[in-house]
Parts: structure tokens; C-alpha cells; sequence
């Protein structure tokens, strides 16, 4: 069975990968990607889609790291917190991404697929803003230790 | 596996229902919630800590679609709705604030305590839900 270290260690290095490669993605310039993108309207498809289950699979492992049943050690605690954060500078990247796609959006160029990458950018977002909800806000907020412990006597 | 939920719940759900953009709402629900095991439904984002009462939101309906925030209790074999949100459309909302996923926690857990929940079976056709409240 997988450890929480083992499956942090994974979404992070997936999170780190995607988030240096969008950066380096944004090096060049607009209308290269547009041309490049015109001439390759099939490419262009698949390379969104590709970014699109990529968030899919990091949503699916962020989601199994809420269900380990150990407490996180402090060491866990803090590749949590490294996830987050670069989930987050990756969904800026993200963002700029989509930004960019305007012109496509208004030609109905590849709409479906811009329109799914939207969506799971915002799952993406969300599924992040979670995690750190579960880990590092819930625990802190009035009463909701207690509330478990009461749950679990009713 | 008995389904319930509380007020928060049934507000968003009259509500919602109402409009014709979140008209696959309530056969989603039923798709997904009855005649269920809690084995089935143990998926989605844990927000607490404790696996017998696990607290869950999961995403419904794939990309966009709606969250529903549940509670499970296993050993009772069973599971209380708490809210349920749009992503998309007029009453859309791309998440909810954590003051307002724990105060629906403490919330559950005082509707347990005085029974102030609605008991939801299907009618006939089973296309529909049917709320009974319990204190009634």
C-alpha cells in the first residue's frame, strides 16, 4: 500500500513537471503559437486534451491523498503544502494558456476542447483550494475537532 | 443504506430544481445516491479526518456540473446531504468558503442530535425524491 509520502511524492513531482513546462511553453511568442496552431489545428486538440487529463489525473491523486487515514507527519505537512503552492503558479500558467486561446474561443476553433480545459482548470483550482481547506484550515476553525469527535459518539 | 438530509440541503434543492438550466439535478441525485451501498458512496474529497463518519464533498455530473457536501455514518448505515451547488449557470458558485463547510458540519451534527432532518425516499416512478421531515 501506498504511503502519503509515496503519493505526495508523485503529485508533486507531476504538479512540478507540468507547472516548469507550461513556463517554458510561455517563452514563445503569441503568433509563433498562433501559426504553429493554425497549421496544426489536429496537434493543437490533442495537446489540450493531453493538459486536460493531466489536471485530471493530479485532481485524482489530490483526492486520494484526503483519504489516507494516517495523520500527516509534519514532514507530509509540508509536501502538501509544496503541492499546493505549485498548483497554484501551475493554474497561473494555466490561465495565461487560456487567455491566449481567446481568438480560437471566438472562432469556435476547437471550442469543446477549450471549453473542457476551462472547466477542469477550475476543477483543478478548486480540488487544490480543498486540499488545503482539509490539511491546513478546517483542523484550525472553531469547533471542528469537536464536531468529529461528537460524530463519531451519535 | 437510509438517505437524509438537512434544511441547507433542501433549500438549494427546491431552489434549484425550480430552473430549468439544473433540471438533470434530481435524476443525477438519484443516479448517484439511492440504493446505494456506503462502500459505493465513500469517494469524492474526504474534508474531515475519521473514516466511520467520513464528511465528503464530491463533484457530480463530470466537469462543471454540480457538488454535493455529504456526511456518512457508517455504523448507522447512514448518509445526511448537506448542500449541493451548481458550478455553472445563474446560480453557480466555483466553491464554498471554509466558514461555511465547517458551520454546515457543526450543522449536521445538531440536526442529528434533535432529528431535525427530512428522510428523502423515491415515489412511485422512482423519478422523483420525496423529502419527510422527521419532526413532523
Amino acid at each position: 500500500m501506498e504511503t502519503i509520502e509515496q503519493i505526495l511524492e508523485t503529485t508533486y513531482r507531476t504538479v512540478r513537471e507540468f507547472s516548469y513546462n507550461e513556463k517554458k511553453s510561455l517563452q514563445v511568442s503569441e503568433e509563433e503559437r498562433i501559426n504553429e496552431m493554425l497549421d496544426a489545428i489536429n496537434d493543437f486538440k490533442k495537446n489540450l486534451s493531453d493538459r486536460t487529463s493531466k489536471m485530471t489525473e493530479i485532481i485524482d491523486l489530490m483526492e486520494r491523498v484526503t483519504w489516507v487515514k494516517k495523520d500527516p507527519s509534519e514532514e507530509s505537512l509540508m509536501m502538501i503544502n509544496d503541492v499546493i503552492s505549485s498548483s497554484k503558479d501551475l493554474r497561473s500558467s494555466l490561465i495565461r494558456l487560456y487567455i491566449s486561446f481567446e481568438d480560437y474561443r471566438k472562432k469556435g476553433i476547437v471550442k469543446e476542447e477549450i471549453k473542457a480545459f476551462k472547466h477542469t482548470i477550475d476543477d483543478f483550482t478548486e480540488m487544490y483550494e480543498d486540499l488545503e481547506a482539509k490539511f491546513f484550515f478546517l483542523p484550525k476553525m472553531p469547533d471542528f475537532q469537536e464536531t468529529t469527535r461528537q460524530l463519531s459518539l451519535v | 443504506m437510509k438517505l437524509f438530509c438537512i434544511d441547507p440541503f433542501k433549500k438549494e434543492f427546491d431552489k434549484l430544481s425550480g430552473k430549468k438550466s439544473y433540471k438533470d439535478l434530481e435524476s443525477e441525485l438519484i443516479g448517484y445516491f439511492f440504493n446505494k451501498e456506503a462502500s459505493d458512496l465513500n469517494t469524492g474529497s474526504l474534508l474531515n479526518n475519521n473514516h466511520e463518519t467520513p464528511y465528503i464533498k464530491k463533484r457530480l455530473s463530470g466537469r462543471g456540473g454540480y457538488r454535493i457536501y455529504y456526511l456518512l455514518l457508517i455504523k448507522n448505515d447512514g448518509l445526511y446531504l448537506m448542500f449541493v451547488h451548481p458550478k455553472t449557470g445563474s446560480e453557480g458558485a466555483s466553491n464554498t468558503s471554509n466558514e461555511y463547510k465547517a458551520h454546515l458540519y457543526k450543522e449536521v451534527l445538531r440536526c442529528i442530535k434533535e432529528n431535525d432532518l427530512y428522510e428523502l425516499s423515491l415515489s412511485e416512478s422512482g423519478k422523483k425524491i420525496v423529502f419527510k421531515h422527521l419532526g413532523d
